[in-house]
């Protein structure tokens, strides 16, 4: 009997979108502190916060069948203090009230507090390691059960978030975007990271177990090598970074606020975000389980 | 109170998938919904060959993973130790399913919920004798009772055959093989 | 509340009377009584139970079917019953599925000129049939007619009584394509065309071609583990390493087509050695000069050459037979290895029937054995008017003499619509087109019918080529008559009704039958009803049919099986015949000698494809059944089995797709690379192949070893030959 993946599609969304909603609340609190100008893409990263975890928190329902089914019973989702789950679900809960009260505030053009901000960095970093976290405990996919998981998770987390709102401030905010250039700078680096914690998982995980090398090896040379190679290395980390590189560092400045430089930059952003949504596609889709009879 | 598990012994297991269609129609499963797995083995070559069939389903693990990472609490173990899922409480959130290592966890695809060998606790409120798969083997491979009993048939087959758990101390599993 | 529930007053009332039966004539064993009582649930509204028979293959073990809110609910084997011995495999708990299946017939149909079904009344399917078949026995004669049965108690009964009214020789079981050679070559030395082996107590038993773990009826299932568990020796002769082999000390993977070269070749060695019961064969047997003549030359080595068994294989396990003898036997065997496979089928089970008889093992305890059986005795003739016995001979006996007269040659009969000499068929519980020979020649056999009628409960490929179409309720939906059963001790079980009928213009079997005889002008020899009928035979053997509702099997102890009794022989000469003058005239030797299977494989990327069993079909009658399907689906057991070394040879990996070819047929499937096959077969698992669209679940899943089938009989005996296939394979886009 062949080994079905568990989750598909819908719980690859989840992850990243829950990813994203929270590296975007942090890249506006990220804009607070060094780019206090930057007050529409600050409000824009308050916007795609919530709305997106919304999104992935819808799907997460649509795809648990039976809960759909009963509505009620997701009120039992917090009876188990011991499971990932559970903490995933308070995590999501605080963040989702936090960006909601933000975005209100923002909505009522009042002033958001620093600490209420800082609260929501907090559980917007505790979401986007909980994603990592949520498969890292599961023993029987080597491809999961790793501490680099929730770090990778974690990186390409903020990497999308900071993606999603510089692609929007692109098209509605040039002005604020031509001057967020440190915000620029740590999102160049975040895929670079990202490549080598890839790297790592994909060596150390292929050496851990026979499941674990043909996890790998599904990624790099089997079923899903052309997602793998095309989709995230190329078009999901290379190929951002390229462009972004060419930009920060080998164009001038009048160039680099040319509409020609946006569009390339809004690119970078898109292959960033589809980067994103492969790599938890990918690990969840390619992961085998460790054989428990021979 | 009991401790119940299971021996399956494999040596006598010719892989006729009786136990799967006999606890699919006591437990009114859907058709490709079957908490028992099979697994079959050549070993040798032509034409010294060996077969080996391997029924697996639920282990009913002390350290069951699949209760420890369920949210709601649908999946509980009884007194007896048999790991059970109160279907009202599953959202069908498939976590069961990827803790699992013996890969014995089933979704339904009209409910929803995920579900998994249960002793045959059902049908037992019914008085039928535990275990369908037990009873219904042609070749009696699978012998079932209380694990804390010295003199049951279970416990005694177990030590006399030094049946083991499919994959060591892996989870404190309750089904004991003899291969 | 079911007409049949057992109510606690009817339960208690039917007791009283069983338990009195028991007491005075000792028929009932106390294990089945006891069982029966402790098994009664509660009654309550809409929940009952009732005794039943599986229907998913020709075992027929008996059950118990609980109903829970008028649905089929859990089923509990009888520890009685002659096949089940308180077991049933997957298909028995898994085919119950297909009574509710939404590709069941509803009503009766007929095709119209556009060749499309419409529904019609039971009255109007009944008088058109019955005017079509008084016009062709007014124009051409009741030979012109036949009909095909796979047989259960029921179909046995009414479709024999039938075709007897109307006055036509033509009634033919499936066994053509099942069973024919062995039990007509057995016939023909031992005059039975059957046996048992006494697994129990045997030293030593040899399976060949017949896996008992894969073509499962647990009584036999039990009998090889009881066997292996008692020590004996257990050798499993099949090209394929079957599931049975689990409880075999060796596996010989013969050539496939070859077995009669290696019994003969054991023969030799018995006879050359003089390891025979010389007693045994001086006393009984006629012919023995000639057969040791004409094995003189079969030696181990020259066995080897062709079965590819080495000759020190063959002189050891001639050798081991003679020390275990006369507890020993070669199996029966059923379909497996010479049912109808081979242009040598028939002449391999007179050569095993001959071997046995060398063993001196007849009726001796560990050895092969006649067991008793018991049947219905003579019915009150007022109200079951006997039918005239049918003049004339079955069409084919002529053809295919040596072919038992009780089964005829099915295919044979329907060939000759061709001719026009067959005008009208009827089938009943047979897939006739699909199953037995090449399909798109039997189709345009149905189709130069004048009239082709099918009863069936789904569209099968046989039914597509109908007039008439009429639905059956299921076996869990009627009454059949008892079924008698052989054995150690011999038994009756019942298949009760247990499910109130779902579709409500489908009929059972004895009321199909009973309406086509009246529509025919023959409805005189059917004035009962299946209630009155089933009684009537039980009361010939002291029983009632409230009684055997009661505890569903009831044995008889009294006519236990004896050992060591020789059995009157029903061959012409009253002995064990050596040597068949039928035979003879049938174009053969007169005592078994070697003779060649009609084709050879080439080697290259040509193989012989052979077919088996697996254990959760019954060919094609249970692949439309979804939880059985699901595990074909879940294990990928579409698969052709390849030996490894010539997979490799052909760059063929596991799981690798490949088309499968040969000059009638073209078809693709995936390959399971194994070491378990004889390197010059690939076996193909039966039951798929449906090409009927009306079975959902079924149709256009795997391949059917029929497609492959030339249309073609073995000499004399009349079976399909269905392993005389050659195919290529070669892999997808390679």
């Amino acid at each position: 009997m062949s080994f079905e993946p568990i989750w598909g599609a819908p719980i690859a969304w989840y992850l990243f979108l829950a990813g994203l909603g929270g590296g975007a609340f942090v890249t506006s609190a990220f804009l607070r502190w060094r780019h206090p100008e930057a007050v529409n893409m600050r409000k824009a990263g308050h916007v795609i916060a919530p709305v997106v975890v919304m999104i992935g928190l819808v799907l997460l329902m649509v795809d648990a069948e039976a809960g759909l089914h009963n509505p009620l019973r997701f009120a039992l989702l917090l009876h188990n203090p011991f499971s990932v789950m559970t903490w995933g679900v308070v995590f999501l809960a605080a963040f989702m009230v936090i960006s909601l009260v933000v975005l209100v505030l923002d909505i009522l053009k009042k002033h958001v507090p620093a600490w209420l901000e800082m609260a929501g960095v907090v559980f917007a970093v505790c979401v986007a390691m909980y994603t990592g976290a949520l498969l890292g405990v599961c023993k029987t996919f080597p491809l999961w059960n790793n501490a680099l998981l929730p770090i990778l998770f974690l990186v390409s987390a903020m990497s999308a978030g900071a993606a999603s709102v510089l692609f929007v401030a692109v098209f509605r905010h040039a002005d604020e975007f031509n001057k967020a250039g440190v915000l620029k700078k740590f999102h160049f680096c975040l895929p670079l990271i990202e490549m080598v914690l890839v790297a790592s998982l994909c060596f150390i995980t292929s050496y851990n177990s026979t499941a674990g090398f043909e996890s790998v090896m599904g990624l790099v040379a089997g079923d899903w090598a052309l997602w793998f190679w095309l989709g995230l290395v190329l078009v999901g980390l290379v190929l951002p970074t390229a462009l972004e590189t060419w930009l920060l560092f080998f164009s001038s400045k009048e160039f680099e606020e040319s509409k020609k430089a946006h569009i390339i930059s809004a690119a970078s952003d898109a292959g960033v975000l589809v980067g994103g949504f492969l790599l938890r596609y990918l690990v969840v889709m390619a992961a085998l389980p460790v054989t428990f009879v021979m | 109170m009991a401790r119940y598990g299971m021996l399956i012994n494999t040596k006598k297991c010719i892989g006729c998938y009786a136990c799967r269609t006999a606890c699919q129609r006591q437990n009114d499963l859907l058709p490709n919904e079957s908490f028992i797995k099979f697994h079959e083995f050549e070993r040798g070559t032509y034409p010294h060959v060996t077969i080996e069939h391997v029924p697996t389903q639920c282990m009913h693990c002390v350290d069951a993973p699949c209760q420890a990472v369920c949210p709601t609490g649908a999946t509980y173990t009884t007194e007896d130790g048999i790991v059970c899922v109160d279907h009202g409480r599953c959202i069908g959130c498939k976590y069961c399913m990827a803790a699992c290592p013996y890969g014995a966890r089933v979704h339904n695809e009209e409910s929803g919920i995920v579900d998994k060998c249960r002793f045959c606790t059902v049908s037992a409120l019914d008085g039928t004798e535990m275990c369908t798969c037990v009873t219904a083997c042609p070749t009696g491979v699978r012998i079932f009772g209380d694990l804390d009993d010295p003199e049951s048939e279970v416990s005694k087959q177990i030590a006399e055959l030094n049946a083991q758990p499919i994959d060591g101390d892996l989870t404190n599993a309750k089904i004991f093989y003899v291969r | 509340m079911s007409e049949n529930a057992i109510t606690r007053r009817s339960f208690l009332a039917g007791s009283a009377g069983v338990a009195a039966l028991a007491a005075a004539g000792g028929y009932m064993s106390f294990g089945a009584w006891e069982q029966a009582c402790a098994d009664e649930p509660e009654t309550d509204q809409g929940s009952w139970s009732a005794y039943t028979m599986c229907n998913a293959c020709s075992s027929k073990c008996g059950y118990k079917a609980y109903v829970k809110n008028g649905r089929l609910s859990k089923l509990i084997a009888s520890e009685h019953d002659a096949s089940a011995q308180g077991k049933i495999c997957a298909r028995g708990y898994g085919y119950p599925a297909i009574v509710y299946s939404e590709d069941r017939l509803t009503d009766p149909l007929k095709k119209n000129d556009k060749g499309e079904f419409e529904a019609i009344s039971w009255e109007q399917a009944f008088q058109e049939i019955g005017d079509k078949v008084k016009a062709i026995i007014d124009e051409n004669g009741p030979e012109a007619l036949a009909l095909v049965q796979d047989p259960r108690p029921n179909g046995a009964f009414y479709t024999k009584r039938f075709l007897d009214a109307l006055g036509s020789p033509n009634y033919y079981t499936h066994g053509a394509a099942c069973n024919l050679s062995k039990a007509s070559g057995y016939a023909e030395v031992i005059g039975a065309g059957d046996f048992s082996a006494d697994t129990a107590n045997t030293k030593m038993i040899m399976y060949i071609g017949r896996s008992v773990a894969d073509a499962i009826k647990p009584a036999h299932l039990q009998g090889l583990q009881k066997a292996h568990e008692n020590g004996a020796k257990v050798v499993m002769v099949d090209p394929r390493c079957n599931n049975s082999t689990v409880f075999a000390d060796e596996w010989l993977p013969i050539n496939p087509g070859t077995d009669l070269a290696f019994i003969l070749a054991m023969s030799h060695v018995l006879i050359r050695d003089g390891i025979y019961d010389k007693a045994y064969a001086a006393e009984n047997v006629v012919g023995f000069d000639e057969f040791a003549a004409g094995v003189a030359d079969c030696t181990p080595a020259w066995a080897e050459g062709i079965c590819g068994i080495s000759a020190a294989d063959i002189e050891r396990l001639a050798v081991e037979f003679s020390q275990a003898a006369p507890a020993a036997c070669i199996d029966a065997g059923w379909r497996g290895g010479f049912g109808n496979q081979y242009a040598n089928s028939g002449e391999t089970a007179r050569a095993i029937a001959v071997f046995n008889t060398l063993l001196g093992c007849w009726n001796q305890k560990g050895g092969a054995l006649f067991t008793s059986g018991v049947s219905a005795g003579k019915l009150d003739e007022e109200k079951f008017p006997p039918v005239p016995k049918v003049e004339g001979k079955k069409a084919g006996s002529a053809e295919y003499p040596l072919a038992s007269a009780g089964m005829g040659v099915n295919v044979y009969a329907a060939s000759l619509a061709k001719e026009g000499k067959m005008k009208g068929m009827f089938f009943y519980n047979s897939n006739m087109v699909a199953g037995y020979s090449n399909p798109a020649y039997l189709q345009e056999c149905l189709e130069a019918l004048d009239l082709c009628v099918v009863v069936d409960i789904q569209m099968s490929e046989t039914a597509l080529c109908a007039d008439y179409v009429l639905p059956e309720c299921s076996y869990l939906e009627r009454l059949e008559v008892p079924a008698f059963n052989g054995g150690l001790i011999p038994s009756v079980s019942l298949r009760d009704k247990v499910l109130d009928v779902i579709h409500p213009n489908t009929k059972p079997c004895d009321e199909i039958f009973k309406g086509l005889a009246e529509a025919c002008g023959v409805g005189e020899y059917f004035p009962f009803t299946i209630e009155e009928l089933a009684d009537a035979q039980l009361k010939t053997v002291g029983l009632s049919l409230d009684a055997l509702r009661e505890v569903g099997t009831v044995e008889f102890p009294e006519k236990a099986f004896v050992y060591g009794n020789t059995p009157k022989w029903k061959t012409p000469s009253g002995k064990i015949q050596f040597t068949s003058e039928k035979c003879a005239a049938a174009g053969y030797t007169a005592a078994p000698t070697w003779v060649a299977p009609a084709v050879m494989p080439a080697g290259g990327n040509q193989f012989r494809m052979i077919t088996g069993k697996q254990a959760i079909h019954s060919h094609t009658m249970t692949a439309n059944c979804k939880p059985l399907m699901a595990i074909t689906e879940d294990y990928d057991l579409t698969r052709i089995w390849m030996n490894a070394d010539r997979a490799a040879q052909l760059g063929i990996a596991d799981g690798d797709e490949v088309e499968v070819s040969n000059e009638l047929h073209t078809g693709r499937c995936r390959v399971k690379v194994t070491q378990r096959m004889n390197p010059t077969a690939i076996f193909l698992p039966p039951a798929y192949g449906c090409t009927s669209e009306q079975q959902h679940t079924a149709y256009g899943v795997g391949l059917r070893s029929t497609d492959y089938t030339t249309y073609q009989l073995e000499t004399g005996y009349g079976s399909t030959m269905a392993h005389e296939i050659l195919v290529t394979v070669k892999k997808v886009g390679a």
